[in-house]
């Protein structure tokens, strides 16, 4: 049968010195009950663990059943300490017992037990101290905190004796007296006789959790008066005795499936208290006694949505002290991406329970009503018109297209194409990254740029859904303007070379608009990601990021892209791609080094910013 | 104090000399009886559960010829050669003995004996001043720099830096294993007086304290996006052999004591700092300074007691002994003034 006792305390210390007679008592282990009328059985594992992992058995100490005291039954002498302290490489030797706990006698003297609590024993080299040698702190306490626990919804009981047996039998001629202090109001009580402190009454951890009173501890040695003040504290344990209950009686929310209908997506929150606390650890164990059900027989419901439960420790105030309870949150999230196509309303019902909850108000429903809405795959109302510059060099980027609301998307995967036109004009191509919901239109072929026949061209665009296969379709107009450059000699075929404002802004390269280059100036000051460079374009490079155009070729825009070395002072880019932020200038020769660097000699060599070191 | 006339095998401290496990386990190879009793021991201990283990009269047997054999007292050391084997060992048999619910468990590793002393007159060889007297200077910036005159200690220092820095994606702002693997490197191999002068540094300005605050990176070592139950976090550490060595190092060396004038076990803040870095070296127990005082120093791992239920006392006595222990708060404060306490020996 669950036997209720348990231990206020999970440890007791006391020391033990050389040749104290046998008979000494040392400390006095107390039980709370967890109903009236239990009895109450001590009982002494006979296995000293003796510092680390080395066992003895125990010669010397016993306990009494009924009381709980522990005593010496046999002296400890030198010998006997010296073969406890083998394998002891501490100067302190200490020896841990077990005591263990029953509502009936013991009768099998084993040490298997839920109920036991630990006593460490200090083995003192030497003999008991003269009382009068003692400290008050000494004679009155031991070095552990006074901290105890008792569970709510017990019946009263005794719970500690701040007497010291070992100290009451050494020092007899000493007056030891104790007094509880800030206990009024409280339900402990201070018996003189005994100086035992018992709780007066049931407590409820949800009124109030900890309890903080002030042990008092009076020596009288003729004229001479000492007394030590301790903190003596008590922490009330939680039972589930509380229902779940909804924050302002919500149980209701709206769960709308529309552009974000990707596996994962959390679509709705519902929120339910509970005025106990719920452990984080263990986790899972944790889960299992709040459960969160979807009620449904429709096996394309519990396939397609599941809910996700976490909880979080929040306080309430039922009466000016602080206690601790727990919110739950129930997300209801999508298991599965959803199709563009789907299209259907429901209620969808979710079962919450606090299993160990004894009580008719142990669940809760809540309810999601759910719409999942279809989209649409189409392009605006519109027809794209971009125009390009003769002089663009290959991979410029002149655009981007997008379907309606695409930017909204989420587990809808889009690829956009161009159908070939009919004309031996076909300057453009279409690029979309892995995960982008858009693409981007550029020159792929810039000699068609050139020629004087392809003047403006007409091209179709398919956007496609992957999953439902719907495709919509629309029209790209790109019309070419502008007169031809003579083209620089000597010029790098990539801007990132040009050192300077005028070698760049003279040449052109990979992915130029107009033909030339364009110079960032930047602000000059220390390590920035304005740092000044030549670029193809500044409206895409450097941006920090290196989209799907710029990683065709290294040479497009290496201060996006470059996973080579960078010398000068740097920072680089996510993914160790790139360079984020740079000193001076920052230039580059694809497929090698880029270098940042401040190019006025004039200028301090290196000021205090740049001696920054990491 | 007058003790026991020393019996042989013993160190002038009167403690006994351990043998370190692997060599215990060769030892214990070399005879058929202790082998193929540990071999019984491990099987028994294989199923976890003390009670039936103790219950069991071959396992029974075994533990009692084990507890004559050098296995049975072995101990690690810290950086050692084949360091996790040896731990593994030490475990293999202790783990089921101590059992896995005690709070504080004994470390597995060699009393440190040495004092912070010795790091200080080496510490005043290579900068050249006594670091007490000059008070007006950043001691973390000195220290730095005296790092960076050590080539030893610049390349750990600035492979853990660039590591521990490096952006792996716009998600994972950085690789937090190997972060850990390389600050664990800086600290095994680097000698303590670079790499205390960098950790225990005393400031008088935030600057400083900050410089201190950053020394492991904390936003890749230390900081995570969510904050653990501290239990929690203990319990995953006590799964992996070396976290759990560290921390219980870390609780033998540190512990609060009332029993000496430093509140340090044995007064020896060496020891305690000692098992202090050995915690930092790696793991989710990673401790560091929680904000840029100069002055009052609180130091915790990255964890707090929320969600502790019914264990949350037992929570706040185990972030205490970061957060509020005096003896930790002592030795570094020693350290960072270069006092040691004189004790005789």
């Amino acid at each position: 049968a669950a036997c209720g006792l348990y231990f206020p305390r999970k440890e007791y210390s006391e020391n033990v010195y050389i040749d104290q007679p046998a008979g000494t008592p040392l400390l006095r282990i107390h039980a709370l009950r967890d109903s009236r009328g239990e009895a109450t059985h001590f009982h002494l594992c006979q296995n000293l663990i003796v510092s680390r992992a080395r066992s003895h058995e125990n010669h010397w100490f016993q306990i009494r059943e009924k009381t709980g005291l522990l005593y010496l039954s046999k002296s400890l002498d030198r010998e006997d300490f010296n073969m406890l302290s083998v394998g002891s490489w501490m100067p302190l030797s200490k020896v841990m017992l077990y005591v263990f706990l029953s509502s009936h006698p013991f009768q099998e003297k084993e040490c298997d037990s839920a109920m036991r609590t630990t006593v460490f024993l200090s083995l003192i080299n030497a003999t008991a101290p003269a009382c009068s040698s003692l400290t008050a702190r000494q004679l009155c306490f031991t070095e552990m905190d006074l901290s105890f626990h008792i569970k709510e919804n017990k019946p009263p009981g005794t719970f500690h004796q701040l007497q010291l047996p070992s100290v009451h039998h050494l020092c007899q001629n000493l007056s030891i007296s104790y007094k509880l202090l800030a206990a009024e109001g409280m339900p402990f009580r201070y018996n003189e006789n005994t100086t035992g402190v018992s709780v007066t009454q049931r407590l409820d951890r949800e009124e109030r959790e900890r309890y903080e009173l002030i042990a008092k501890c009076t020596v009288r040695e003729g004229f001479r008066e000492m007394q030590v003040e301790v903190p003596f504290l008590v922490n009330v344990l939680d039972e589930d005795d509380s229902p779940p209950f909804l924050p302002n009686g919500t149980d209701t929310a709206d769960a709308v499936v529309e552009f974000n209908r990707k596996e994962g997506t959390v679509l709705a929150t519902l929120t339910v208290y509970d005025a106990d606390t719920t452990p984080i650890y263990p986790l899972e164990s944790s889960r299992k006694k709040y459960t969160g059900t979807i009620i449904t027989d429709d096996p394309w419901i519990s396939e397609t949505f599941r809910v996700e439960h976490i909880f979080d420790e929040i306080h309430f105030s039922p009466n000016g002290s602080q206690v601790r309870g727990t919110q739950h949150e129930y997300k209801l999230v999508l298991n599965k991406s959803i199709s563009v196509t789907e299209h259907r309303s429901f209620q969808l019902d979710v079962l919450v329970n606090d299993t160990e909850f004894h009580g008719p108000e142990r669940s809760v429903m809540l309810h999601f009503n759910v719409s999942i809405l279809p989209v649409s795959i189409q392009f605006p109302n519109m027809t794209y018109q971009f125009t390009v510059n003769r002089n663009a060099e290959r991979f410029a980027q002149i655009g981007k297209i997008c379907i309606e609301n695409c930017m909204k998307f989420r587990g809808v995967n889009i690829t956009y194409k161009l159908l070939s036109p009919n004309v031996s004009c076909y300057p453009v191509s279409i690029l979309q990254g892995r995960e982008d919901r858009w693409g981007s239109v550029y020159v792929n072929d810039s000699s068609v740029l050139r020629r004087p026949e392809c003047k403006e061209i007409q091209y179709t665009i398919q956007a496609t859904d992957k999953q439902s296969r719907k495709h919509t379709k629309t029209l790209l107009t790109v019309v070419l303007e502008g007169t031809l450059l003579k083209k620089e000699e000597d010029c790098p075929d990539s801007c990132a070379v040009s050192k300077h404002q005028a070698e760049c802004e003279e040449c052109g390269g990979l992915g130029v608009l107009t033909g030339r280059c364009q110079w960032r100036q930047g602000s000059g000051k220390g390590i920035t990601t304005n740092y000044s460079t030549c670029t193809p374009s500044i409206k895409t490079c450097p941006d920090g990021t290196c989209d799907v155009i710029e990683s065709k070729d290294a040479a497009v825009c290496p201060q996006d892209c470059t996973s080579g070395n960078i010398i000068g002072g740097h920072g680089k880019g996510i993914g160790n791609l790139g360079i984020k932020s740079g000193h001076g200038i920052c230039y580059c020769f694809p497929r090698q080094n880029c270098y940042c660097e401040k190019d006025d000699i004039k200028e301090q060599l290196c000021d205090d910013v740049c001696k920054t070191v990491i | 104090l007058a003790g026991p006339p020393s019996p042989p095998g013993q160190d002038p401290h009167g403690w006994r000399v351990p043998v370190d496990c692997v060599r215990a386990n060769e030892l214990c190879a070399a005879e058929p009886s202790c082998s193929s009793r540990y071999r019984t021991l491990r099987q028994c201990l294989a199923g976890r559960d003390r009670n039936t283990m103790l219950a069991n009269k071959e396992c029974q047997a075994a533990l009692e010829v084990l507890q004559e054999s050098p296995l049975y007292d072995c101990r690690c050391k810290r950086g050692m050669k084949k360091e996790l084997q040896c731990l593994q060992i030490y475990w293999s048999i202790h783990l089921g003995l101590t059992e896995g619910e005690e709070f504080y468990e004994a470390s597995p590793y060699e009393p440190v004996t040495s004092r912070l002393s010795d790091i200080f007159r080496l510490a005043s060889i290579f900068s050249g001043m006594d670091p007490a007297t000059n008070s007006k200077s950043n001691h973390c910036l000195d220290a730095a720099k005296a790092c960076n005159l050590n080539d030893n200690c610049k390349r750990l220092r600035s492979g853990y830096i660039s590591t521990c820095s490096k952006e792996i994606s716009a998600t994972e702002h950085c690789s937090r294993r190997r972060c850990h693997k390389a600050l664990r490197q800086f600290f095994d191999r680097v000698p303590s007086e670079y790499t205390y002068r960098l950790l225990f540094c005393s400031c008088k300005d935030q600057a400083c304290a900050e410089r201190r605050r950053q020394t492991i990176v904390p936003s890749c070592s230390y900081e995570d996006k969510e904050k653990p139950n501290c239990l929690d976090l203990r319990n995953t550490c006590r799964t992996d052999h070396l976290c759990r060595s560290r921390l219980a190092d870390f609780h033998t060396n540190c512990q609060a004591s009332f029993q000496s004038l430093t509140s340090c076990p044995g007064d020896n803040y060496q020891a305690c700092l000692g098992s202090y870095a050995g915690l930092i070296a790696g793991f989710d127990m990673t401790p560091n300074y929680v904000d840029a005082s100069p002055t009052s120093i609180t130091i915790s791992p990255w964890c707090s007691c929320k969600g502790s239920g019914n264990m949350e006392e037992e929570c706040e006595k185990f972030l205490h002994d970061f957060t509020e222990n005096p003896c930790l708060r002592n030795a570094i404060q020693a350290f960072g003034n270069g006092t040691d306490v004189n004790l005789s020996p």
